[in-house]
C-alpha cells in the first residue's frame, strides 16, 4: 500500500518516528505503534450472500466434484483465502455446493457438493461443471461456506460474468438477480484448453473478517 | 403458510390446480379486479382469512360473512410473513425491509412495532400472547415482549439465519430451524440454549411442537417429517420420505393429524401434494393433488377442522378438508 510519495505506509511511519515528526504518546512505544498500524485492514471482506435452502452437512472431502462423462462445461475454480490484512489463511475449510448442468440440486446424495481439502497455504481449487440455472433463481451460482479459526464464517456465492442473464455486461446487469448485491461476486470466466477440450476457469479470491 | 409456494406462484402465475374427494367448498370470496393474493393465513379461531396481496397489503376477510373486514400494511414494504396467534386474537406481519407489526383482532389495534435488520423470514407468537419472535434473513432471531414493547432475547445460529420458528405450548421455549441444518431449543425469554439437534443433514423449513410440548416435528429439504424429543434433542423417528421438499407443517389440536405442504425442488412450478399424516399410524391419511386448485394456505382450527385456501385472482376459495 503506497501513499502519493511512493512510500509504503510502514515506511512513512518509520521515517516519521525517526525524524521525530510524530510525538509518541508516553505509554506507547514505536513498536506498539507499528503493530497498531499493521493491524489496519488492507482488504475488504468478501461480500456475504445468502446461504440458500439446500446446504447439506457432511459433504465428502474432495476437490473433484464432476465424475467422468458428466455432461456440461467442465469448470475449474481456484483462489486464495486471505484475511483482511492480506495474509493467507492456512487452516481454512471451504464447503461448496451447486446444481448440476441442468440446474438440479442433489438433495438425496452429495453430487456437486464438497468440503475442499485445505492445502495449508491458503489456496483452494476444485473441478466441477458450470452449474445450470435453478428454476427459482435468476443466475447460475456456486454456494460457499468458508470457516477458519478466529474468523467470522463467510457465507457467499460465486456468479459468472458469462451468465446469459447479464447479456455480456455484468457491470450494468449484475443486479438482474435480486440476490446479487455486489458486482464483486460476479467473476470473469476464462475459456482454456484446446478446441476439442475446452473448459472454463474462474478465480475467486476469498477474504475473511476476523472475529 | 406456504409462502414459498406463493413466491413461485408470483413468478409463474400458476395455472389453477388442486381439489379432491377430501375437499368440500366452504366459502368463495370474490376479489376486486386489482387484488391478487400471493398466499394466505387462516386464523385458528376460524374467524378471519388473511391474504397477503401483491399490492403489499394484508387483507382480512371475515370467513363466515365472506366480506372484507380490515386492510393492514407495513407502510408499503413488501410483505413476506404473516402469523396468527393460536387463539386468533393477534396477527403478526413481517416485511422485506425487516418491518414487523402486531395487531389485536378484531379491532386491528396496533400492539407492537419493531424493525429487524433484514427481510422477515418467519414469525411466531407465544400461546400466552406475551412474546413474538421474528427471524430475519441471515440474522439473529429476535424475541420481543408484547406488553413492555422491548426485545428480551436474541438467538444467533453459528452461520446463516433461521427458516422457521415455534413456541412450545407453555410459551417457555422457542424452537428454531436454522440454515446450518440444526434445530435449536432456547429459553424464549433469556435466549439460553437448552439443546441443539445436529443430526439433520439438510435444512428444515417447517417446525411445530406437539400439543403436549414433549416433541418437536420438523420437515424440509430432507423430504421427511422428523419427530424430535424436546428434552433430549434426539431424533426419535422420521415419517416416510416423500418425493418433494416439505415447506410447511401444522398439527391438529388433538395431536393426531399433521398437515404438510410440499414443493418440487427441481421444478417448483409443478403441482405438489398436500399430505395429511396420521400421527398414530405414522402414515399418510389423505393426499391432496388434483388439477383444479392451487393451495396457498391452510390451518387446523380450534374446533378440529382443517381449512385450506386456493385461488389468487378473481376469487379466493376456502375449503374444508375432511378428516
Amino acid at each position: 500500500m503506497l501513499d502519493s510519495s511512493g512510500l509504503s505506509r510502514r515506511e512513512v511511519l518509520q521515517k516519521c518516528v525517526a525524524l521525530g515528526s510524530i510525538t509518541l504518546i508516553a505509554s506507547q512505544s514505536s513498536a506498539a505503534m507499528l503493530l497498531a498500524f499493521e493491524e489496519k485492514e488492507l482488504h475488504k471482506p468478501t461480500p456475504p450472500n445468502e446461504l440458500g435452502p439446500f446446504y447439506k452437512k457432511r459433504a465428502p472431502q474432495t476437490a473433484m466434484l464432476r465424475a467422468a462423462g458428466d455432461p456440461g462445461m467442465p469448470l475449474s475454480v481456484s483462489g486464495q483465502i486471505l484475511d483482511t490484512r492480506g495474509e493467507k489463511l492456512p487452516n481454512v475449510v471451504v464447503e461448496v455446493w451447486q446444481t448440476d448442468h441442468l440446474g438440479h440440486y442433489d438433495l438425496d446424495g452429495y453430487r456437486y457438493r464438497a468440503k475442499l481439502p485445505a492445502d495449508g497455504s491458503g489456496n483452494y481449487k476444485f473441478e466441477s461443471v458450470m452449474p445450470g440455472h435453478y428454476p427459482d433463481r435468476v443466475c447460475q451460482h456456486i454456494h460457499y461456506l468458508v470457516t477458519a479459526p478466529g474468523h467470522k464464517p463467510l457465507v457467499t456465492q460465486l456468479y459468472f460474468a458469462t451468465d446469459p442473464v447479464f447479456e455480456g455486461d455484468p457491470d450494468k446487469n449484475f443486479n438482474r438477480d435480486p440476490l446479487i448485491h455486489s458486482r464483486e461476486l460476479v467473476r470473469p470466466v476464462m475459456l482454456v484448453g484446446d478446441p476439442k477440450d475446452i473448459h472454463a476457469a474462474v478465480n475467486f479470491e476469498l477474504c475473511l473478517e476476523r472475529v | 403458510m406456504w409462502r414459498r409456494l406463493a413466491v413461485i406462484a408470483d413468478m409463474l402465475l400458476l395455472v389453477p390446480v388442486l381439489a379432491a374427494e377430501a375437499l368440500r367448498p366452504e366459502k368463495t370470496i370474490i376479489l376486486p379486479t386489482d387484488v391478487v393474493i400471493r398466499f394466505t393465513a387462516i386464523s385458528p379461531a376460524g374467524t378471519f382469512v388473511a391474504g397477503i396481496c401483491r399490492d403489499q397489503k394484508l387483507r382480512l376477510w371475515d370467513v363466515s360473512a365472506g366480506s372484507l373486514s380490515r386492510t393492514l400494511d407495513l407502510g408499503g414494504e413488501r410483505l413476506t410473513s404473516v402469523r396468527f396467534s393460536d387463539d386468533g386474537q393477534l396477527v403478526a406481519l413481517g416485511g422485506a425491509k425487516g418491518g414487523v407489526r402486531i395487531w389485536e383482532l378484531p379491532s386491528a389495534t396496533l400492539k407492537l412495532e419493531f424493525t429487524n435488520p433484514s427481510e422477515v423470514n418467519a414469525l411466531a407468537i407465544s400461546r400466552d400472547r406475551k412474546l413474538v419472535a421474528a427471524a430475519p434473513l441471515e440474522e439473529a432471531v429476535e424475541v420481543w415482549d408484547l406488553s413492555s414493547a422491548k426485545q428480551v432475547a436474541k438467538m444467533r445460529a453459528p452461520f446463516s439465519g433461521t427458516s422457521a420458528l415455534a413456541f412450545s405450548p407453555d410459551s417457555h421455549w422457542l424452537a428454531t430451524a436454522d440454515g446450518d441444518t440444526s434445530i435449536r431449543l432456547y429459553d424464549a425469554r433469556t435466549g439460553k440454549l437448552r439443546n441443539s439437534v445436529d443430526d439433520l443433514l439438510l435444512e428444515s423449513f417447517a417446525i411445530v411442537f406437539s400439543t403436549d410440548g414433549k416433541y418437536i416435528l420438523t420437515g424440509g429439504a430432507d423430504k421427511v417429517v422428523n419427530l424430535i424429543d424436546a428434552s433430549s434433542g434426539k431424533v426419535l423417528r422420521s415419517l416416510a420420505k416423500q418425493d418433494d421438499v416439505l415447506l410447511d407443517l401444522r398439527q391438529s389440536r388433538d395431536g393426531k393429524r399433521l398437515v404438510a405442504a410440499y414443493v418440487n425442488a427441481d421444478d417448483p412450478s409443478k403441482a405438489s401434494p398436500v399430505v395429511i399424516w396420521d400421527l398414530e399410524t405414522q402414515s399418510p391419511r389423505t393426499r391432496i393433488l388434483e388439477p383444479g386448485v392451487v393451495p396457498n394456505g391452510g390451518e387446523f382450527l380450534l374446533d378440529g377442522r382443517l381449512l385450506m385456501t386456493s385461488g389468487s385472482e378473481k376469487e379466493l376459495k376456502i375449503w374444508s378438508v375432511s378428516p
